[in-house]
């Protein structure tokens, strides 16, 4: 059983984290981030269940809040969100080499997460991998065609479609709580370009959820080309679940998807 | 309202090294403590923010607080399958012998929301709580059965979440979106509240207060006090909105500080 253990942490010891410590140490640990403003437990405890199946499998872990998120408060210093979020990370890192005995990380995040996740494995050589949960996509030729074909050629759908948008207009404050700003596409597959070829290990998932912006596992090859063709990066499409993982069965599904692509990617020597 | 950044201490305590966080008073000696006490399934995750402002005001008016985690809920151990009421009223008197030996405080209050609410009022005579306020807690546990359960079949079937109606299979045994075990269930199906033996104040939200109180409850000298805002917790299109309520914030800590 893997011990789970507290931790104030930071350069302003400001940071707070679960570290979920297994009993041998482990060369990769993984960090998971927070998911909009959702403290570290993560939408629907998933980003608890993620964990503890990760420290079962032997990897050791940090869920954490991240300046001013949950309950880890501000740095003082004045920085921009990007440069906050990578000290944060480092500041994470640190925690988990002490106590896990970890060298190099990989980041989880689910959407905000993912996007800070980005920023950080841009530059920081400590990261090894990371799982993007519906990270950075763009709208393709072929995404329009899955998209607008089937609702033109049935008047059920559009007039369903039409219900639909007028129901969320009436309440649009339950739909943008995850909500983040996308930078340029050409930027993006840049940045995973140089990351495959510094040898980290790309995990995307991409639900259901995001259907105005995701509609098929192909489209990550429309959007990325010949990155979706590189042997370090997986792609999965979990079509039939929703954003945040709100049903048991679907964070299940996802929880395993993670872990068997962390026993692919970061085998442990004799660990079931 | 002081955010007191780096004051509260996470901490684990009990025999179930259950998770909290102590937040200890300003000042050098406490005026008293307050136990925190929290929902549990999405309602826990809609209002962590609130109880750490929570805690930080109460904490800045002298108070030594501490929020936790019942056992499968939150970052304390267990499965969420594992949550039962009898576990959560052990563990609240748990939270609140720690609280106790932390803050050096024999006197204790607590705070609840929703069935937090209910947590505290079941567990005070165990625990010795010595004071309660309590906003919109839950007093009629078989009511609050059927709600979760029509807020689960409102969510598998939410068009702004699933293309189209999940299976009622995939959403069985859950409430929103938390597996639920048949022994919670029926023990929340059976639960009423006896009335309080000790000083509480109700906070009711605006809709909330227009519904009738036990009147045994009345009878017992429970306070209310109607706050000016609707109630956050009763529509299912905001189950993953952070629940913000000054007006609460206030109002609570002004009941603490016998000011309300």
């Amino acid at each position: 059983m893997t011990a789970e253990q507290a931790f104030r942490f930071g350069r302003a010891d400001h940071l707070i984290g679960i570290a979920g410590l297994p009993a041998t140490p482990a060369p990769v640990g993984a960090i998971v981030l927070n998911a909009g403003m959702v403290h570290r437990v993560g939408p629907f405890r998933l980003h608890v269940d993620l964990t503890r199946r990760l420290n079962a499998a032997g990897y050791p872990t940090l869920r954490m809040d991240l300046s001013t998120l949950g309950d880890s408060g501000a740095s003082g210093q004045n920085q921009s969100h990007a440069t906050e979020v990578l000290a944060d990370v480092a500041d994470a890192m640190n925690l988990l080499g002490t106590h896990a005995g970890c060298e190099r990380f990989v980041l989880i995040g689910l959407c905000a997460g993912a996007a800070n996740s980005h920023t950080v494995a841009c530059v920081n050589p400590r990261v090894a991998g990371v799982v993007f949960i519906d990270g950075y996509v763009y709208r393709t030729f072929g995404f329009n065609l899955r998209h607008y074909l089937p609702r033109l050629l049935s008047p059920v759908r559009v007039l369903r479609r039409v219900a639909r948008m007028a129901r969320q207009r009436r309440k649009p404050e339950g739909r943008a709580v995850f909500e983040v700003t996308v930078p340029p596409r050409d930027q993006v597959r840049r940045n995973y370009a140089d990351m495959l070829a510094r040898g980290l290990k790309l995990c995307f998932i991409y639900s259901g959820g995001i259907s105005e912006h995701f509609n098929h596992a192909r489209q990550f090859g429309e959007i990325y080309g010949p990155l979706a063709r590189d042997p370090g990066a997986s792609v999965h499409y979990l079509a039939h679940t929703d954003h945040t993982y709100a049903l048991t069965a679907d964070r299940k599904l996802l929880i395993d998807t993670i872990t068997d692509w962390f026993a692919d990617r970061f085998p442990l020597a004799n660990r079931r | 309202m002081s955010t007191r950044n780096g004051a509260d201490e996470p901490i684990q305590f009990g025999p179930q090294s259950l998770f909290g966080m102590y937040c200890p008073a300003a000042g050098s000696t406490p005026r008293g403590g307050v136990l925190l006490c929290a929902p549990i399934g999405q309602e826990q995750i809609r209002g962590h923010r609130l109880y750490r402002q929570l805690a930080h005001a109460m904490a800045a008016a002298g108070f030594a607080v501490l929020r936790f985690d019942c056992y499968g809920t939150g970052d304390s151990p267990g499965e969420s399958l594992k949550v039962s009421w009898p576990q959560c009223l052990a563990d609240t008197a748990t939270a609140a012998a720690e609280l106790r030996r932390r803050s050096g405080c024999d006197q204790l209050a607590a705070y609840g929301t929703r069935i937090g609410g209910s947590l505290a009022l079941a567990a005070a005579p165990a625990a010795g709580l010595a004071r309660l306020i309590l906003w919109d807690p839950i007093l009629d546990g078989a009511a609050y059965v059927v709600q979760l359960d029509a807020w689960q079949e409102w969510l598998r079937k939410d068009p702004g979440r699933y293309p189209r109606p999940r299976p009622a299979a995939d959403a069985a045994g859950q409430w929103l979106g938390f597996a639920v075990s048949p022994a919670l269930r029926h023990q929340l199906l059976q639960w009423r509240p006896e009335p309080p033996a000790v000083p509480t104040v109700l906070l009711q939200s605006a809709e909330v207060a227009t519904q009738p109180v036990p009147s045994s409850f009345l009878a017992a000298g429970v306070q209310r006090r109607t706050l000016a805002t609707p109630s956050p917790w009763l529509d299912p299109g905001r189950l993953e909105t952070t629940v913000f309520a000054p007006d609460m914030v206030r109002a609570a800590c002004d009941c603490l500080l016998g000011t309300a």
